[in-house]
């Protein structure tokens, strides 16, 4: 029995996020939108229309070919018409870019648990515009041309994957990094990354490509490393037992988990493709790419290992807090506003602010905290001028006011008590009604005193210091 | 107009090049249906049109020679700029739905292509 | 021959409206009695091919919308506002412009049903120039002829100056309604010739605009690349206001170019003094398909026209003009077979959305499934011109084919702009004929599709190359039926054009036969 490896390239529909649709006015946003509202006589293909290009695609575009470090940018690309008669088609044509693309190879960095990266090869990316969305009810086809004509960029990578887990970890990358560079929400069950696979095996050590198939229609990290995992495990044993493996076109069900083929005679495809006598070619010059180069952010992975480097955090840390962008400068900048150990600020950032974004569905970037905020905050713990429980309050409060955190405890009274002439009077009125644990105390019962200091953050609305009030109830227990 | 009864027939030597393989292939992928008189007649006149364009094959072009894509060159004195990214909600969803054959809860109907389960 | 209201010229319509002669309304009641007079029935889907006796000009008359321009004209009028270029001016629109409201039908069963629900940009500027749309106007089905004769509409436009005879295409409705005083103006198409050819059959004028100098945006596309809309009237000076009030670019069109358009009508009587006219051999020494043998054979132009030409040539001599000769254009006589593969390829694609399920017709009963209800509703729905343009298409962009044949028309059609390139360092304007022969017989060459491109062979090389181009009346032949000539210029020289075109068109005196006929009757 021959060892098989899996050979796996990947096609991804990046839907950017732009306002209006790539060849007219209509809005993008559509998500949940009734059918059919999200349109005009240009996006249904109406006899007489014209498509006219939508600047930002071309921007947007521009970032992520960049960012591959992509050739041949500056040189004139031209969009192509491939011809096919499908429902969710309304021209029966897509307009896209064929043989002279946007721009071609580039590289994708890709980490690999093992810590090390491998690079995956970008062969090329171009613009072109989506198909309609098609729901099945009782053997009929029911369309929605609201998606119609939302802006994508196709990018192709070469067949650089071995296994369904690789693949997962580019789409967890690439998302990560379209939303970095603000080009794409990137929300796969949106439908705002798509992706295609094709899959074929060999035996382990050869390098020719055997006859792959092709995997549509997959619209989650999950279902995609599902569908490729299984089609890999089919493959293998149809060679196994002796038989051979066919060019089909396969589409994934994801709730049933199954795999299904078109009928062949219905994926015959002869596109047609030539160039679109209505538009012009997209003309980039060397120095707009420059310009674009120069103004990349800096990417996830080089800020991570920096953040390791400057900010001496662990891994892991610098892992999560480079998730997502706005999260990874609004840590950079409360470091810079606290002033102390990055770690401490790691710790709150991963833990409080992490929480309060996900409780509200939000990024960093739109959470309403201010970096300096929460320096603030974190700085009024460590001086003990508030308790870490009461900081964790102070950030939702923070939040949803215009007030500064030292306003808000100054003007709530939220400081710390540890003036003892303050802490004494509470704590005798405590002693005085508990004469039972006081008895059982002094009978030797001295973990009682968690109790006693309990009952005076309690009767403090925990502004007590704990430290001081520990010292002093013991004090007056006559410890 | 119906086309004439007795259409022209091929006066060349040699085999029209489009056969009726050749032509029943063309007429899958134009997806349409034609009666066996009228696929005739088309089949007879694309085979005359091929005649008149073969007259392209008898031009010396030179390698370098490119491509006009539109005869009127661009310039970015004539190229219009690019459409602004605003979205502007047409008024006309409603007008477009009235000209669909069939519609239901507003959306366009067709009918299904079957699929074949793998095992 | 008193002139009737409907015979006015354009620029006579809208001076009598602006200094209070004549109301909008008056123009609109006057046009529709000559309609009713002479246009015999309106065509109709599958109609009586014969018909009562008639011009045959319209698939549609849109009243109630002209009658709301009308009113709405009068009222600015009334109000001392600026009533608008074209104030009052009846148009017939092509049926192949989608007009608000309007039937749209491309002169195809496929969309005889289809009403578009928005409006052409060329429509649009001319409506908010005051005029008037009439109605739609018959053409060859999606434009794909040079004779009218292939609309599913019927009966098919007749030639005002002969019953007997076809009105040119695709434009034909267009010609004939313009000619037969239905309109004063018509928007038409020309993506071969489809203006010119049936201006020059009908004996009025007809222009083709720059490339991108007219929006495209609302035409039904044929050929994206060589599709232009253009004007066409009884009259140059018309047609350089109807030129004005659509010319321009259009955010609806990637292809409009931005350059500013010129104003047409401020140098049209400024005469041809100084300015080199070429005459080009390669525009008089003709191959086409022998009509016995269906070989390739250079041939003679019509005798008259070839005499009408040295007469054009003559005149504008006789104006100042220097006539430059044997100015050579060696790559127009590849202009059909290039034409032959670059349209049929964007026509298969841009037919492709017609499929029975967003609009249009739909085959009746069930279809087994999707692929069936396409297969018979484009059956059912596209006649022969369309299905042959869609075949050809099939087979010269297949895969295994494209290279051989769409590439090179697109080489061929470099050739074809470098020669015009070149002549045009020589000569600021080309002279020739716009057909080879006068309007020919209904019947006499539809259904052989090669002999009928061929009627395209002078006007095509002016579509390849993107220029602009205008057709005018010189004259009638022995028979009685219009010559054309046309003139080519330089890239957006459309004013230099239609000065020229002042100088040489000559206006027929008296009514087209026809019409004279259908009055007296």
């Amino acid at each position: 029995m021959p060892e098989f490896e899996a050979v796996i390239g990947i096609e991804t529909h990046i839907q950017l996020n732009t306002d209006s649709k790539i060849f007219c006015a209509c809005s993008t946003d559509s998500w949940r939108a009734p059918p059919n509202t999200h349109i005009c006589p240009i996006c249904t293909g109406l006899p007489g229309v014209l498509p006219s290009l939508n600047q930002q695609v071309v921007e947007k575009a521009l970032i992520l070919a960049t960012a591959m470090n992509a050739e041949k940018i500056d040189q004139a690309s031209f969009f192509a018409r491939k011809n096919y008669f499908y429902p969710d088609l309304p021209k029966g044509y897509q307009i896209s870019q064929y043989d002279e693309p946007l721009a071609v190879n580039g590289s994708f960095e890709l980490p690999l648990p093992e810590g090390n990266s491998r690079r995956i090869s970008i062969i090329k990316l171009h613009i072109e515009e989506d198909a309609g969305k098609t729901v099945y009810k009782n053997g009929k086809r029911l369309i929605d041309f609201n998606r119609c004509g939302v802006p994508l960029v196709e990018m192709v990578t070469g067949p650089d994957f071995r296994s369904a887990d690789e693949v997962a970890q580019y789409l967890i990358r690439l998302r990560q990094l379209l939303r970095w560079l603000e080009i794409s929400d990137a929300d796969m069950e949106r439908g705002q990354l798509r992706c295609d696979a094709n899959v074929s095996i060999r035996n382990v050590g050869e390098h020719r490509l055997n006859t792959k198939t092709e995997i549509k229609n997959v619209n989650s990290i999950t279902n995609v490393r599902d569908a490729v995992k299984s089609e890999i495990e089919r493959q293998m044993r149809e060679v196994g037992a002796g038989g051979v493996i066919e060019a089909w076109t396969l589409d994934w069900d994801d709730e049933r988990g199954v795999l299904s083929k078109m009928r062949s005679k219905e994926t015959e495809a002869d596109y047609r493709y030539f160039r679109e006598p209505d538009l012009l070619p997209i003309e980039i010059s060397p120095g707009a790419v420059a310009a674009t180069a120069s103004q990349l952010p800096e990417l996830p992975l080089a800020r991570r290992s920096r953040f390791v480097e400057a900010y001496d955090i662990p891994e892991y840390d610098a892992e999560i807090l480079t998730e997502e962008r706005s999260l990874s400068d609004f840590f950079e900048a409360t470091v810079a506003a606290h002033g102390g150990d990055p770690k401490r600020v790691s710790n709150w950032v991963m833990n409080d602010v992490l929480r309060l974004i996900r409780e509200h569905d939000t990024s960093a970037g739109e959470l309403g905290l201010q970096p300096g905020e929460l320096a603030e905050i974190i700085g009024m713990v460590e001086a003990g001028t508030i308790s870490s429980g009461v900081g964790k309050d102070l950030l939702v409060q923070v939040r949803d006011s215009n007030r500064t955190p030292a306003q808000i405890v100054e003007e709530e009274g939220l400081a710390q008590v540890s003036d003892a002439s303050e802490l004494s009077a509470v704590a005798a009125q405590i002693l005085e009604a508990n004469p039972d644990q006081v008895a059982a105390y002094e009978g030797g019962k001295m973990g009682l005193i968690g109790w006693f200091v309990g009952q005076m953050m309690q009767e403090t609305g925990g502004q007590a210091d704990p430290k001081a009030a520990k010292e002093l109830l013991e004090e007056m227990l006559g410890s | 107009m119906a086309p004439p009864e007795d259409p022209v027939t091929q006066t060349s030597q040699s085999d029209p090049p489009i056969t009726p393989d050749i032509f029943q292939h063309l007429v899958r992928l134009a997806a349409l249906e034609l009666d066996d008189g009228e696929a005739e007649y088309l089949r007879g006149e694309l085979n005359q049109q091929l005649q008149a364009i073969r007259d392209l094959e008898s031009i010396e072009l030179p390698a370098d020679l490119p491509i006009t894509s539109h005869g009127v060159p661009y310039s970015s004195e004539t190229r219009p700029e690019l459409r602004q990214d605003r979205a502007e909600p047409s008024d006309k969803a409603d007008a477009i739905l009235e000209q669909v054959p069939e519609v239901e809860d507003r959306f366009i109907v067709a009918p299904d292509i079957p699929h074949t389960e793998l095992e | 021959m008193s002139a009737e209201i409907c015979e006015l010229p354009a620029h006579e319509i809208v001076a009598r409206l602006r200094a209070g002669d004549l109301a909008a309304e008056a123009v609109l009641e006057a046009t529709l009695a000559r309609i009713e007079a002479v246009e015999g029935d309106l065509s109709t889907l599958n109609g009586d091919p014969n018909g009562a006796k008639g011009v045959h000009a319209y698939i549609s008359l849109a009243e109630e919308r002209a009658l709301a321009q009308a009113r709405a004209v009068d009222r600015a009028l009334e109000a001392g506002e600026d009533p608008g270029l074209l104030a009052g001016v009846p148009v017939a629109v092509k049926d192949i412009f989608c007009v608000s409201g309007t039937p749209s039908t491309a002169g195809s069963k496929i969309l005889a049903t289809f009403v578009a629900p928005y409006t052409a940009t060329p429509v649009a500027r001319l409506e908010a120039a005051g005029a008037l749309t009439i109605g739609k106007s018959n053409l060859d089905e999606f434009t794909y002829g040079s004779s009218n004769e292939s609309s599913a509409f019927l009966p098919t436009p007749r030639n005002p100056w002969s019953a007997s005879r076809v009105p040119g295409g695709s434009s034909g409705g267009s010609a004939a309604a313009v000619a037969a005083g239905e309109a004063a103006l018509s928007l038409g198409t020309d993506t071969s010739g489809s203006i010119r050819q049936p201006a020059a059959f009908c004996g009025i004028v007809g222009m083709k605009p720059t490339y991108g100098r007219v929006s495209r945006y609302g035409l039904i596309a044929f050929a994206s690349s060589l599709d232009c809309p253009g004007p066409m009237a009884r009259n140059v000076k018309d047609t350089a206001l109807m030129l004005q009030a659509m010319a321009g670019a259009d955010a609806f069109d990637a292809t409009a170019a931005k350059i500013p358009v010129e104003d047409y009508l401020d140098q049209i009587e400024g005469g041809v003094r100084g300015l080199r006219i070429g005459l080009s051999p390669d525009f008089s020494r003709l191959r086409y398909p022998d009509a016995d043998t269906g070989k390739l054979r250079e041939q003679a132009l019509q005798p008259e026209i070839e005499k009408a030409l040295l007469d054009s040539a003559e005149r504008l001599a006789e104006q100042g003009a220097e006539i430059v000769e044997g100015v050579d254009l060696p790559n127009v006589r590849y202009g059909i077979p290039a034409y032959f593969v670059i349209s049929r390829v964007e026509a298969a694609s841009n037919l492709h959305r017609y499929d029975g399920v967003k609009y249009g017709h739909r085959s009746e009963g069930e279809a087994a499934d999707l692929f069936e209800l396409y297969r018979k509703s484009r059956g059912q729905g596209f006649g022969s011109q369309p299905k042959l343009r869609i075949l050809m298409g099939m087979y010269v962009s297949g895969e295994q084919y494209e290279k051989r044949y769409y590439e090179r028309a697109l080489r061929v059609r470099t050739l074809i702009r470098a020669d015009f390139e070149r002549a045009f360092e020589r000569v600021d304007a080309m002279l020739a004929p716009t057909t080879p022969t006068t309007a020919f017989e209904i019947g006499g060459i539809y259904g052989d599709s090669v002999a009928m491109q061929y009627a395209d062979l002078l006007t095509v090389p002016a579509n390849h190359a993107g220029i602009p181009a205008i057709s005018v009346p010189t004259g009638l032949d022995d028979s009685g039926l219009p010559i054309g000539m046309q003139l080519m210029g330089p890239d957006f020289t459309e004013r230099r054009l239609l000065r020229i075109g002042r100088v040489l068109e000559q206006p027929q005196e008296s009514r087209p036969t026809l019409v004279q006929e259908l009055l007296d009757a």
